[in-house]
């Protein structure tokens, strides 16, 4: 019996019918990917309880000079970064009317939800005191003018919104016609909202780094990193679109209406011209800033070809093979373009998230392995749940007829 | 007394404005350029001959050769 079928059955059965259903494995369970995800996830919980057990320090390389590691600089900034697509796409179909991108809207919020869920919810690992995190929230000893205290309620109200985006796939999965309705009602304010959010945190996270003007080296450090962050986020985000999409296509394509196949080729096409576009952007940017810092003099030290890697080869190589991609109608090219871009993105974070942060310091940071093994964990499981989800839930496959008749 | 020197262009930031002229009307160019694709090809059979090609129209050896 096919998903769809059983989302369309759904009111004959009683709920316990459907939960018992919903929860039954879709789709053979020794398959290579589960066999690698699945020890990592086992192991990366049993460090996740060490960590609350002993404290941060027996699970991390963290140090006074380092309070900031591979869960920040990977877990929050990149993937908040990665998140951007949903923020864009939604804008671009909803507020646009860009109808074109419409079939993978929906894969494209629930990524987004899930990056926010896992990546920023890693953010509890990183906390001292992972219960001071509702603090922000009630109003307990938080700064009106802290941009943690920004990032902190955007990524709650963000969260909210993306569910709020998401939530008519879920009215249709629980086969609820009314509240379906009154979703979709929801739908446009709660993209307008979010998108206002998005290009707000996104820069914030940028932000956080402003007063490290003496940790930071300069060249990373420029007061307009918050415009660079946010700048960034459209193209790593519509990059990720890209990548998952091509992987989520070729995985869930019995999902997919065969007539509808070549329509995804349009829709990557267009994506890569938009992040073609915004990457030549951020490339200005970054000369200009460069130029306004006047900083010549460190392109001829180690820490101006490691600067050079970055630029040139994650964003001026990419950028050139997007262009050459869209103009050729090449999509294995674009495919290339989207995953160099996507390594980019990490190493940039990363640069100013810790590489790059005290680089005068002699103490230096380099993620222990469980650090690795906790942040993959959290990676494997954003995917289960997203292929959870998507096996079940008409996230890729049409809505029920009395919802495309709505 | 400091001395400024108005004709050098990283002091009067110059550079930059040229810069940001340059990026504006390069921007321009790089979408343009952009837009010029190659034509989108699409997998699958070849379309059929057009009717009038296989049926209306005579072979062309059939009164031609005569």
């Amino acid at each position: 019996m096919s998903t769809a079928v059983t989302t369309e059955t759904m009111p004959r059965r009683s709920w316990k019918e459907f939960i018992l259903d919903q929860l039954r494995p879709r789709g053979p369970i020794f398959t290579p990917f589960n066999v690698i995800s699945a020890p990592v996830i086992l192991a990366g919980m049993v460090l996740v309880v060490i960590r609350f057990w002993k404290g941060i320090g027996a699970v991390t390389n963290l140090n006074q000079s380092y309070p900031w590691g591979l869960w920040i600089g990977f877990d929050v900034m990149t993937g908040v970064a990665f998140a951007g697509g949903a923020y864009v796409l939604t804008a671009a179909v909803y507020v646009l009317h860009a109808e074109k991108y419409h079939p993978i809207i929906r894969a494209t919020v629930l990524n987004g939800l899930l990056s926010y869920m896992f990546y920023a919810g890693a953010l509890m690992l990183d906390l001292g005191r992972p219960w001071h995190i509702v603090n922000p929230i009630i109003g307990n000893r938080f700064g009106y003018n802290s941009i943690l205290f920004l990032v902190a309620w955007h990524f709650l109200l963000y969260m909210t919104s993306e569910f709020l985006e998401f939530s008519p796939a879920i009215a249709e999965w629980l086969w609820l016609p009314k509240l379906r309705r009154f979703l979709g009602m929801l739908t446009l304010p709660t993209v307008i909202f979010g998108v206002t959010l998005s290009c707000l945190h996104q820069s914030g996270l940028g932000a956080l780094f402003l007063f490290n003007r003496n940790k930071l080296h300069p060249l990373w450090y420029t007061e307009f990193l918050p415009v660079l962050f946010l700048v960034s986020s459209v193209f790593a985000g519509l990059s990720m679109v890209i990548f998952e999409g091509s992987i989520t296509h070729r995985v869930f394509r019995a999902q997919l209406d065969p007539k509808k196949h070549h329509d995804f080729d349009d829709i990557i096409l267009g994506l890569a011209r938009g992040a073609a576009a915004t990457m030549y952007v951020y490339l200005f940017f970054k000369l200009l800033v460069f130029v306004h810092g006047k900083h010549w003099h460190y392109l001829g030290t180690k820490w101006g070809w490691w600067w050079l890697v970055e630029i040139v080869g994650f964003v001026a190589v990419p950028l050139a093979i997007y262009t050459h991609g869209y103009q050729a109608r090449r999509i294995g090219a674009i495919r290339l373009a989207a995953a160099l871009t996507l390594v980019g993105i990490i190493l940039n974070r990363m640069n100013v998230c810790f590489i790059a942060f005290n680089w005068k310091s002699p103490v230096t940071y380099v993620p222990a392995v469980a650090e690795v093994v906790i942040t993959l964990m959290v990676v494997f499981l954003e995917i289960w749940a997203f292929r959870w989800i998507v096996h079940r839930l008409p996230v890729l496959r049409e809505p029920p007829a009395w919802a495309r008749e709505g | 007394m400091e001395v400024h020197h108005y004709v050098n262009i990283f002091e009067t930031k110059g550079v930059e404005y040229i810069l940001v002229i340059l990026f504006l009307l390069t921007f321009v160019i790089f979408m343009r350029h952009l837009k010029r694709h190659a034509p989108v090809r699409r997998q699958g059979p070849p379309p059929p001959p057009r009717l009038e090609e296989t049926i209306v129209a005579p072979p062309k050896d059939s009164s031609g050769g005569r």
